[in-house]
């Protein structure tokens, strides 16, 4: 009925002599407790005097070296890839120009027009009053139309724009 | 009986050994009686050294004096993933230079997570005047240089497979080293280098090489020059493709499809960097008959991916990034069913939050729809105890199974449970499991259920895992046919591996990294067995310069007939009774 291994000493490792086990939710809360120390930059002894840590990027998650190169590699050119479009105010003669791809969406873009031009941009998503003060949001496509910005998803808008225009919404 | 074995003439033995291969059978073969010991010796042609510091180069070549066949392995497998520091070891030179004089007709190497060095590369390329086959899995250390002198020298070079070796690429001038008058090639994986090799030189060996059936690019090779090696080599079998992206154009596109429709014997692709949808509908006439599809690099998104794999009708092997999402792993079980090998990798591995709506339903759907699925790499952010219980009754023929949850410590996201119970089911359901790696949180109990019910499993791979030495315990002492045993990360000490220092020795190898086994219990081991090498990595210094119940940072213990070995690097030591002394 006895464990295998050498009969003298594995009575040491009966589970009687050991001490039950803690309940499992609270060994992990306690886990997560540490990892969070961690993150938080307290010192806490390494994991070499046996506490939980949390592992580095280095050698984690276990994937080759060759795979974290090239999924690295695709990355950076995914993030090195820029868009710029020149976008106009009305009534202001000088433009500038912006990278739609630094922006993962609408309402990104938008905010960084609201900075950049000190107004509040109207365009598809928007509702309530407009105030005359207001701006609107417009973009010229690939076939030379001027549309409101925000119809079309994201993608499909970055596939097609060409420029933008911030007209006033007093017209 | 006795009298029967001796009374065959020698002649007629050798002969009927010829017929056996396998190196187990050999050495049953050889225990019989001592005749058949020194007939088996002389007539075996090829040796495999799962860990090339078991045994030295004269004891090889003293016990078989005709090999032509060599396969050694060097570095631990926790190698591959960083954790083994640069300098560990793993020289082929001094069994090369031993096999030189020993074996000059030695035809095939094969190495694996070793150092080979150009010195290595020429000494092979001038010593062997028949050597065929060079695989180089995984190795480091050489330059192109290295391969020119190959190239030039080795007339009958049937084979030359450079896979993930990290290779200094000088320049991609080596492979116009290859003289005109070499024919012979019949395998060439060239997908790790990163320079550009002659096209030319690469479109005309490729063309004057009548039997070559396996061609694995690298990234350099651009898309519109494909069709063009394509078509010098209409019988390839396998081809690893380059770069396989490029603007749309509708001659290239119909070129490309040309050359591929016209390779009928084509069963294997890989390559596919940065693939763009555009070009995959080039190889659709093809998919039908391909066995084996490797889209490990190819960043395309899951409706293409589902379109490609629902036409692969005979796949046997799928490694693809999780851009498949569970939708297509659906499409998967649905079409192939005769797909035995699947491997997703994670296209994002340190982002927190999933970029990809791959789940552990994925994996039920294959396990479910793929009656012959065996070996499973899966990496994934979810599991549950349900799932793997689904998988292991789904596939009680599964024989490799690794799972990776990128979060360690990650419980049952239903349930918050450890997932002890799933990898329970598992080993229970899958009588045959032979290799398994582990993920999620896992308490002792899960090392109990393997104890008991993994009797066939030969390889465990363990990361933030389990309680206390009893985890250990369990496996040592349950697992029968455990060969290799790796460990990360795990509270596991000093008793549990000196209860079962006897099965140490039944085992290759074991890797203990950031768990808690004493200096004092390193000593004890090295002292206690000698015919195990206890090999202490520790990058703070000299272990002997910490109290002795300190843990050391890293323990690779190795069973061998070879004694300690020499050429370790400063921050590795090897625990034996002299070493005891010298370090107290």
């Amino acid at each position: 009925m006895g464990r295998r291994g050498s009969a003298s000493s594995s009575s040491s490792l009966e589970s009687s002599n050991y001490p039950a086990l803690s309940s499992r939710s609270s060994l992990y809360q306690h886990n997560r407790d540490l990892s969070t120390d961690l993150r938080l930059g307290l010192s806490i002894a390494t994991s070499s005097q046996g506490n939980p840590s949390t592992p580095s990027e280095s050698d984690w998650p276990p994937i080759k070296p060759f795979l974290k190169e090239t999924l690295a590699a695709e990355e950076n050119e995914c993030n090195s890839a820029t868009f710029f479009v020149k976008v106009y105010m009305e009534g202001i003669p000088i433009g500038r120009k912006l990278d739609l791809l630094a922006h993962d969406g609408y309402h990104n873009l938008i905010r960084t027009l609201d900075h950049m031009f000190n107004t509040t941009i109207i365009w598809a998503e928007m509702d309530g009053e407009h105030s005359e003060q207001y701006h609107v949001l417009t973009y010229e496509d690939k076939e030379g139309d001027w549309l409101m910005v925000g119809d079309v998803p994201w993608e499909m808008f970055l596939s097609s724009v060409r420029r933008l225009k911030i007209t006033r919404a007093d017209i | 009986m006795l009298r029967m074995a001796s009374s065959f003439p020698e002649e007629v033995l050798e002969h009927v050994f010829s017929f056996i291969y396998d190196d187990k059978d050999r050495n049953a073969i050889s225990m019989v009686c001592k005749s058949w010991y020194e007939i088996e010796r002389w007539c075996r042609r090829r040796i495999f050294v799962g860990n090339c510091y078991a045994v030295s180069p004269p004891m090889v070549i003293r016990r078989f004096p005709e090999v032509r066949s060599v396969e050694l392995k060097g570095k631990p497998h926790f190698a591959d993933f960083n954790l083994v520091p640069e300098g560990w070891g793993g020289y082929v030179y001094p069994w090369i230079a031993a096999m030189a004089t020993a074996y000059p007709w030695l035809e095939e190497i094969r190495l694996k997570r070793m150092v080979v060095t150009d010195e290595a590369l020429e000494l092979i390329a001038k010593s062997f005047k028949n050597f065929k086959v060079l695989v180089l899995s995984s190795c480091e250390g050489f330059s192109t240089d290295g391969l020119a002198a190959i190239a030039a020298n080795c007339r009958n070079l049937k084979e030359l497979d450079l896979r993930e070796s990290e290779v200094d690429d000088l320049s991609g001038h080596w492979l116009s080293h290859f003289p005109d008058s070499y024919t012979s090639l019949v395998s060439l994986n060239i997908s790790c280098l990163g320079s550009e090799v002659s096209f030319s030189a690469l479109e005309r060996l490729v063309g004057r090489c009548p039997n070559l059936r396996t061609l694995r690019l690298n990234r350099a090779v651009p898309l519109d020059r494909l069709a063009n090696i394509l078509c010098r080599a209409p019988q390839l079998v396998e081809l690893g493709t380059g770069t396989y992206s490029a603007e749309l154009q509708p001659d290239v596109f119909s070129s490309l499809a040309g050359a591929f429709s016209g390779c009928k014997e084509l069963r294997s692709l890989s390559g596919f960097w940065d693939a763009v949808p555009g070009y995959l509908p080039a190889i659709y006439p093809i998919c039908p008959s391909l066995t084996s599809l490797n889209l490990s690099y190819a960043t395309i998104q899951s409706t293409d991916l589902t379109k490609l794999v629902s036409q692969c009708q005979s796949l046997q092997r799928l490694w693809v990034l999780d851009y498949i999402e569970d939708i297509g792993l659906e499409a998967l079980a649905a079409f192939c069913k005769d797909l035995r090998e699947l491997r997703v990798f994670p296209s994002e591995p340190f982002a927190q939050e999933p970029n990809v709506s791959l789940t552990e339903q994925g994996l039920v759907s294959v396990s479910e729809g793929c009656p012959k699925l065996h070996s499973v790499l899966y990496f994934c952010r979810q599991m549950t105890n349900d799932a793997l219980a689904t998988i292991a009754r789904n596939r009680p023929n599964m024989t490799r199974f690794r799972l990776c949850i990128i979060e360690p410590r990650a419980p049952d996201y239903i349930t918050l449970q450890p997932l002890d119970d799933g990898f329970g089911a598992i080993v229970e359901h899958c009588k045959d499991l032979q290799r398994l790696s582990m993920a999620g949180l896992l308490t002792d109990r899960v090392f109990e259920h393997i104890g008991n019910h993994a009797k066939k499993l030969e390889m465990l791979s363990v990361a933030f895992a389990g309680d206390s030495d009893l985890g250990l315990h369990h496996v040592l002492s349950g697992c029968e046919n455990l060969r290799k045993l790796e460990i990360r990360d795990c509270p596991f000490g000093d008793k549990a591996l000196l209860v079962n220092a006897a099965k140490l020795e039944t085992m290759r190898s074991l890797w203990m990294s950031s768990c808690s086994v004493s200096f004092g219990a390193c000593k004890l081991l090295g002292q206690k067995i000698p015919r195990l090498n206890v090999e202490v990595m520790d990058e703070r210094g000299p272990p002997g310069s910490r109290p002795e119940s300190c843990p050391v940072e890293k323990l690779y213990i190795y069973r061998t007939v070879a004694g300690p070995r020499f050429d370790m690097p400063g921050f590795v030591w090897t625990m034996d009774e002299d070493s005891a002394l010298r370090l107290s």
